[in-house]
């Protein structure tokens, strides 16, 4: 926002000196070295006249374009710049795995309060009974567990899920940066940390999500096939499993959908989960340090394509 | 008193009055030790009547003919089965117990198999006697709480002999008269087949019914037996699937038997642990189960420090939990906070 408004200013600025070089050009097409011998009356009376008129285009151009509220709403809207953030495997990832975390939550939490009336009321009326519901549970976790495997081969396979995943693992720098945050919020920094491609708070949903699949599958295999495990570790995989879960449910309800959904910046929802998408300013704004490698690397390459060119030109010459 | 001045006086009283024939007056064939009839079959019926069992039951001060109502003279017909409810009704003007249990009865198992015309079907007198009916507070009587078995198992002789040997027969043979007999099980009166949802021991209510003594509010605490048996079976996958409306998954019988339950201790227990996989592994429940499967503790209470592992990994959930939540929440605030001060800063 702060940039656009500065944007704004210089667009201002460039609009008005742009007016008085076409002033200055038709002052010199009317005052040329050829009508040298006209009475000096005459070429007063007809500069007055041509620049009055191009004084009236000036101020009708000041009042419509030039009117800040304007041209910040024509820098504001125009098209910009996309940067795609999450490609279509990523993204395919994230959308089976919430769906299968929806239905898992929705068949998994009655059993955790069975005696709420609303668990009842969904395994029995809405799914038709446990057996049906527990089903769906499974249906939901297969879906999970596509998901986990899938990852894993993302992250190990694809050039974009290696990188993203080395860029995930945490370092000194997020602590540094959290730290900055919480002064940033008590308001002992002005401004709160710069984040690169992943801050800290993405790398904790990131990781809170893996250990969850970690204890949720692994748990949840052992009650799936119960009959080859010892009922002790049943009844371990079954109190993880239903803590981790409620755990996990409260963290996506709360964490997640906070940042978003419910967060001022992107509410009602961000819907980069759907396009991939992040536009020039969310770049700038989220990730500052990602925008600033991706310009400067891109630079670099221009840079080198020009050297390049014109290494070619020498050598033909 | 002489034979023949019994009958002269039984005649005027029949002749004169009108009114109904006074107790002395049935006892003067009643009371003989030999009346008896002879039925179709050839058996020998007897029809003594001892007064003394008449004068010991709660009936003592009514004649034989507020009961059996058709008989009206003497010599009578075969006389009618008495039926209890003539006296036994609600607004009774002779004062007489009455109250749900009739109708009760007239529900359950064996009521309805008197209305089919079953004819070994229990009847009143069968359970409370005839000319012997006394309280359920005096020892002789066939309802006093430790006799109650015996009295059941005048019928059920077979189930008597199971229960007999079981933890819960042995302990009332012992004389603990807290011991459930037939009837804290299966009621009273309202004794329903198991197959019907609202019989005691029907799936979806055998575990009040036996968490009436193994629950919170159970007398087997001051035997030193664990209480938490209901709240550990309600947490357990079973129960929850029972209050999902399950009627597959088991129940405290499914697991430690009915009449047959016996100590955790004894080789025949369904519960002791060598028996244990074969419990677990009915056809319709674990086929697959084996040793493995079977070993560890069945009610076993994630809160309780004596569970072990399991007990710490259940602390360590609430600890993460809480911890992980509280932390998440301040971050959200804090910036909810410096979002809104910074809106307030600008204008």
């Amino acid at each position: 926002m702060e940039d656009n408004k500065k944007l704004a200013q210089q667009q201002r600025d460039n609009l008005i000196s742009e007016l008085s070089d076409n002033i200055l050009k038709t002052a010199k097409t009317i005052v040329r070295p050829e009508d040298g011998d006209r009475k000096v009356g005459e070429i007063a009376a007809e500069i007055r006249q041509r620049l009055s008129f191009e004084a009236n285009v000036l101020l009708n151009e000041a009042v419509t374009r030039l009117s800040p509220a304007r041209l910040y709403k024509e820098i504001t809207d125009a098209p910009q710049r996309t940067f795609q953030r999450f490609g279509k495997n990523f993204r395919f990832q994230h959308a089976l795995m919430f769906i299968s975390v929806i239905i898992l939550i929705i068949t998994g939490m009655p059993l955790k309060f069975p005696t709420l009336g609303i668990s009842k009321f969904i395994v029995v009326d809405v799914f038709g009974g446990l057996e049906n519901s527990t089903l769906i549970h499974r249906i939901g976790a297969v879906g999970l567990i596509f998901v986990g495997v899938w990852h894993l081969g993302y992250i190990t396979i694809s050039r974009f899920g290696r990188r993203d995943f080395l860029l995930m693992i945490p370092r000194p720098g997020d602590i540094k940066d959290f730290f900055h945050t919480l002064m940033f919020f008590v308001g002992r920094r002005s401004s709160g940390p710069k984040f690169g491609r992943f801050s800290f708070i993405e790398k904790f949903d990131y990781w809170a999500v893996y250990w969850g699949m970690v204890i949720m599958i692994g748990s949840g295999i052992i009650m799936w096939f119960k009959e080859w495990f010892p009922k002790y570790l049943y009844d371990i995989g079954r109190e993880a499993h239903s803590d981790e879960g409620l755990l996990a449910t409260l963290a996506i309800v709360i964490w997640h959908f906070y940042n978003v959904h419910f967060n001022p910046d992107v509410f009602p929802m961000s819907w980069v989960w759907w396009h991939g998408n992040l536009t020039e300013d969310e770049m700038k704004h989220h990730h500052p340090l990602e925008y600033a490698e991706i310009i400067e690397a891109e630079s670099k390459r221009i840079i080198e394509q020009q050297e390049k060119l014109e290494q070619a030109g020498s050598d033909e010459k | 008193m002489r034979p023949w001045s019994m009958i002269v006086g039984l005649l005027a009283a029949g002749l004169l009055t009108g009114q109904a024939v006074a107790l002395e007056n049935c006892m003067i064939c009643h009371g003989k030790k030999d009346h008896h009839k002879i039925e179709a079959s050839g058996k020998r019926v007897s029809l003594y009547v001892d007064e003394t069992t008449i004068e010991k039951s709660v009936h003592a001060s009514r004649k034989c003919t507020d009961c059996h109502v058709d008989i009206t003279e003497i010599p009578h017909q075969p006389a009618q089965k008495v039926n209890c409810r003539r006296c036994h009704y609600s607004g009774n003007p002779v004062g007489a117990p009455q109250g749900e249990l009739y109708d009760q009865y007239e529900h359950s198992v064996h009521g309805l198999e008197v209305a089919r015309g079953n004819p070994k079907a229990p009847v009143c007198q069968d359970c409370h006697g005839g000319h012997d009916v006394i309280s359920h507070l005096i020892p002789e009587s066939g309802f006093y709480r430790e006799n109650i078995p015996r009295t059941c198992g005048t019928c059920h002789i077979d189930t008597y002999a199971t229960y007999r040997e079981s933890v819960h027969g042995m302990a009332l043979d012992s004389g603990n008269v807290d011991a459930p007999v037939c009837t804290s099980c299966h009621g009273e009166h309202n004794i329903e087949r198991p197959e019907l949802p609202e019989s005691k021991v029907s799936p979806i209510h055998v575990t009040e019914t036996c968490s009436e003594c193994h629950g919170p509010k159970g007398v087997v605490a001051k035997y030193g037996i664990k209480t938490d048996r209901t709240a550990t079976f309600e947490e357990s996958f079973h129960g929850v699937a029972q209050l999902m409306e399950n009627m597959m998954v088991a129940n405290c019988a499914s697991c430690h038997g009915y009449h047959d339950i016996r100590a955790e201790d004894d080789p025949k227990s369904s519960i002791y642990p060598a028996n244990i996989p074969k419990t677990c592994g009915k056809p319709d429940c674990h086929p697959e189960a084996n040793a493995n499967f079977a070993s560890g503790k069945i009610h076993v209470d994630p809160t309780s420090e004596e569970s072990g592992l399991l007990y710490y990994i259940s602390r360590g959930f609430l600890v993460l939990t809480v911890s992980v939540l509280a932390g998440l929440f301040i971050y959200i605030i804090m910036d909810l906070v410096r979002r809104a001060r910074a809106a307030r800063g600008k204008r």
